[in-house]
């Protein structure tokens, strides 16, 4: 602190560093001030030619700001580690899958790793790892250890497959990161259509092309399900218990058949035309789908087969919609990996949307041969285990071509490309948290943060020039100066102002002037021991310095605790608390000083200058 | 202007008075935390909560309703900004659907009112049970890091009273969200992560006044009797009292503007930090040093400060 030069050298650095740090996000603002006040949108296109470069410059360094304030999504997605690992294991019986369940209800909630659960039931069961997974001959740490290396992959190459979804989508600025060993977190500003964005980020896109069972063997199946049911008295009423909740309104729920006129339970719900397709009505749907995850159920149908139903509903002639019911061979004749190229685009009777897929040469080959092999059958086109079409084969398709129809709308065409373009999840992937914020709560959380700041930093530099006078213009000089290195640290780090964050700020100005506080009060006191200002003025920082330290390094601490372990929101405010608990150590002392050096020098500090 | 000018309170004498205080505040909080508990908000239990704006007023009553028939399942409740509503469901990672059915509703209903869902959070059991942990990890973590900062630059009798004062501040926050929980519609006083931070803040606080006082005693303490330490005490705390209610006054100044201004995602936060600086402020004045004074006397030893003024 003696050595003035280096002081004052520093405090132009700083303000010169903070001013310059800041100069782009003036400037961000008032260019798009100007491109808004022109009154026609030609001239504001010209204006926005001409500055072009100088547009894009200033938006690109100027201080961003957070999700909550610009109104987005903050999304955090988990990677289906169980999913994962049943994938990874052989022979896999019912002993296999109870343990399992067993592990995924205890993974839902808790935060331990999947790994370990897994490894701890099987422990308790006293069953070895390698019973399931790779080898006989590895070790359960062996096995554990690879398990562990599969879901990192997994992880990282879910976050290439979600960023290329997005940047396929077109998002500015996405921040896509991972989080421990199966999280992904993902960020995005500005989004019109946040329904679009959930469901192009949760599909695994597991495309399969299966084939489907003979007519006859699905009536069969669904004949044995029916008096299975009925012999257990299965009512339907179900459905209006469980899928309430997704019926829209005016549709009048299935009607429970009489007891006397029951078909059974299933085929009270179900529709079996002439041709022997098999339809469910709509409201039926849940149902249905319930039904057949059902393992007593599952028990029933042929081990080689599995029940799916269609994505879309059809409308019948009755103008209602169902869903049809297909029954296909579980193995998969070709799978999602051999797509190179996917286009949305539009069938050749003009009105539906499609996708046209291309496959590289070992697909092209494959699918040639089974093509070749079921001319007259039919193939369904399965994308996250629902049917999208079940074309019958015509002839041999020797280009490795290939359609997905029963699309609804040119924008689901459009995002099943992008799926299909960046390829397939390893596992399946679920949001586990979110938080949205509309564009319009986001201008009220800006202004009611410029409000707060506003008075905030009135309220308490008034009240210091009220209560020390003379002093109270160097502790808000420094105020000014601790405010400005805050948003200049954190444009210059690329960190964004978030509410919580501009909550810090309005905090800190409170807080920072703790150290001028400290400092006066000395002062006063060594005045009132009858010292000569200047010595004053020099004892009082001097004593106050230790307790002004100590006092800082505590707030540091917690608020650098506050940093590492909140998520999101919380470490917005963290760091405006820290910048700005920090810098004031040195506006609150570094500058004042110098501005009192420098008034001691122009005589035009008294005794009373301390209020 | 001078607030407090030469001040010459005898806190050492009547410090028996404010241990009755802090029981009393202390064992009411632990009480309601026990018999009432807490309200927590969905970063700690899991949940989803949606907030939807209506351009015209609407009774939160008939909104209820409109909901309730379309099978939502829930609490409905006014929400801290003007013809909005704050709906708390359950967790089920099917925002998509969530909305439809709320928006089709509303949309059915009111179709003269529009609505807006302005804003989302969903939060799983899982992250809930992780952000719960990481709360923890974090108020253990600055209790530590702080006890450690002053055991080295004082001694261990001062830095565990502080400490303790900083439990006390956080505890009686604790307990006054405990007994005021869901009594107010325009802050519900939940436990969420912005109240850890609070709590955090409050701690950062507290101490930091406990150890401007602490500063004082340090300075006048070197090479006095044990007979003298009261005086000391009083007189380091006299000293110190107008900086101490400065500082506290313009902090609770700027919190008092967020809790007026800043709107009703803050609310909580800066409600707890103002209660907390308040308390802080008592604490490093009537629990902090007279602990130490009383431990000091019991223990009958002398102060060995380390560190000390830059002088």
């Amino acid at each position: 602190m003696k050595n003035k030069p280096f002081n004052l050298f520093l405090i132009v650095l700083v303000t010169i560093v903070s001013l310059w740090s800041l100069w782009p996000t003036w400037r961000d603002y008032s260019l798009s001030n100007q491109m808004d006040s022109f009154a026609t949108g030609e001239d504001s296109l010209k204006f926005t030619l001409a500055h072009r470069d100088e547009i894009e410059n200033a938006r690109k360094k100027s201080l961003k700001l957070g999700l909550d304030l610009k109104g987005g999504m903050h999304l955090v997605m988990e990677v289906d580690q169980i999913d994962l690992f049943e994938q990874k294991a052989w022979n896999k019986d019912a002993r296999f899958r109870a343990i399992m369940e067993k592990v995924r209800k205890q993974a839902a909630n808790s935060n331990a790793q999947v790994i370990d659960l897994l490894s701890a039931e099987f422990e308790k069961e006293n069953i070895r790892l390698s019973r399931y997974f790779y080898d006989i001959r590895n070790s359960d740490r062996e096995i554990i250890d690879k398990l562990q290396k599969e879901s990192e992959d997994a992880l990282a190459r879910a976050r290439e497959i979600i960023r290329n979804r997005i940047d396929q989508y077109g998002v500015a600025e996405p921040v896509i990161t991972t989080q421990g060993s199966r999280r992904i977190i993902i960020e995005l500003a500005g989004i019109s259509d946040e329904n679009r964005v959930r469901n192009l980020l949760k599909g695994t896109a597991k495309l399969e092309f299966k084939l489907l069972r003979e007519p006859e063997v699905l009536l069969r199946v669904l004949d044995k399900l029916n008096s299975s049911l009925a012999a257990q008295r299965i009512v339907p009423a179900a459905p209006a218990d469980t899928a309430d909740v997704r019926i829209p309104a005016g549709v009048p729920p299935p009607a429970p058949a009489a007891a006397s006129k029951s078909a059974g339970p299933l085929y009270d719900v179900l529709t079996i035309m002439q041709n022997g397709n098999v339809y469910v009505p709509a409201e039926s749907r849940e149902f249905v789908v319930k039904l057949f995850q059902r393992s007593d159920i599952k028990a029933l149908i042929p081990q080689d087969s599995e029940l799916l139903l269609a994505a879309k509903p059809d409308q019948l002639q009755d103008g209602r919609n169902y869903y049809p019911i297909f029954l296909l061979r579980k193995t998969a004749e070709l799978t999602g990996g051999v797509i190179t190229e996917a286009k949305a685009s539009f069938s050749a009777e003009g009105a539906q949307p499609e996708v046209l897929m291309e496959m590289n040469s070992e697909g092209t080959a494959k699918w040639a041969r089974i093509t070749g092999a079921n001319i007259g059958k039919r193939v369904a086109i399965v994308l996250d285990g629902a049917v999208y079409s079940a074309p019958v084969v015509q002839s041999k398709i020797p280009n490795g071509n290939s359609v997905i129809n029963g699309i609804e709308s040119v924008e689901e065409a459009k995002d099943l490309e992008i799926v299909l373009k960046a390829g397939a999840l390893p596992a399946p992937v679920r949001i586990i948290e979110e938080r949205t914020v509309g564009p319009s709560l986001g201008a009220d959380y800006i202004r009611a943060g410029m409000l707060s700041l506003l008075w905030g930093f009135l309220s308490v530099s008034v009240f210091m020039l009220f209560y020390y006078r003379t002093a109270g213009i160097a502790a808000d000089m420094a105020l000014i100066l601790n405010i400005l290195v805050v948003l200049s640290v954190l444009a210059g780090f690329n960190a964004s102002l978030s509410l919580p964050g501009i909550a810090g700020i309005v905090l800190t100005m409170g807080m920072a002037v703790d150290a001028n506080v400290l400092i006066y009060e000395r002062i006063r006191e060594e005045l009132a021991d009858g010292k000569s200002i200047v010595s004053a003025v020099a004892a009082g920082y001097d004593k106050a310095f230790s307790s002004i330290l100590d006092s800082h390094v505590t707030t540091l601490a917690s608020a650098y605790l506050l940093y590492t372990f909140g998520i999101g929101p919380i470490q917005g405010f963290a760091v405006t608390l820290l910048i700005g608990t920090a810098a004031s150590l040195f506006t609150a002392i570094v500058v004042t000083r110098e501005i009192f050096n420098f008034m001691l020098s122009k005589n035009m500090l008294s005794e009373k200058s301390f209020g | 202007m001078r607030i407090f000018h030469k001040t010459s309170f005898n806190f050492i004498r009547h410090r028996k008075i404010a241990y009755v205080i802090s029981m009393v505040l202390l064992l009411s909080g632990i009480l309601s935390l026990v018999f009432r508990g807490l309200n927590y908000g969905i970063d700690f239990r899991g949940g989803s909560e949606v907030v939807i704006r209506f351009d015209k007023n609407v009774e939160v009553g008939s909104v209820r309703a409109v909901l309730k028939e379309a099978g939502v399942s829930g609490t409905l409740k006014q929400y801290g900004i003007d013809r909005s509503f704050l709906l708390s469901t359950v967790f089920s990672g099917q925002t998509n659907e969530l909305k439809a059915l709320v928006s089709n509703a509303f949309n059915a209903r009111f179709p003269d009112n529009r609505h807006e869902i302005v804003r989302i959070d969903s939060v799983g059991p899982s992250i809930a049970s992780d952000l719960k942990w990481s709360a923890l990890k974090a108020l253990l973590g600055a209790l530590a890091a702080i006890l450690l900062y002053v055991g080295i630059r004082f001694e261990l009798k001062f830095a565990a009273a502080g400490v303790v004062a900083i439990f006390h501040d956080v505890l009686t926050v604790l307990g006054l969200f405990s007994i005021l929980g869901g009594l107010f519609t325009f802050m519900p006083l939940e436990m969420d992560q912005s109240i850890i931070a609070a709590f955090l803040t409050v701690a950062g606080y507290s101490i930091t006044d406990t150890v401007v006082v602490y500063d004082r005693i340090r300075e006048r303490i070197r090479g006095r009797k044990p007979s003298e330490y009261e005086a000391i005490f009083n007189e380091s705390m006299n000293q110190t009292l107008s900086r101490t209610i400065i500082t506290s006054g313009t902090t609770l100044i700027t919190v008092l503007i967020l809790f007026i201004f800043a709107g009703p995602a803050i609310r909580g936060f800066a409600f707890a930090v103002f209660i907390g600086i308040l308390i802080g402020t008592y604490s490093s004045i009537f629990v902090a040093s007279p602990i130490v004074y009383d431990w000091l006397k019991a223990t009958k030893s002398s102060v060995r400060l380390r560190g000390g003024s830059a002088s």
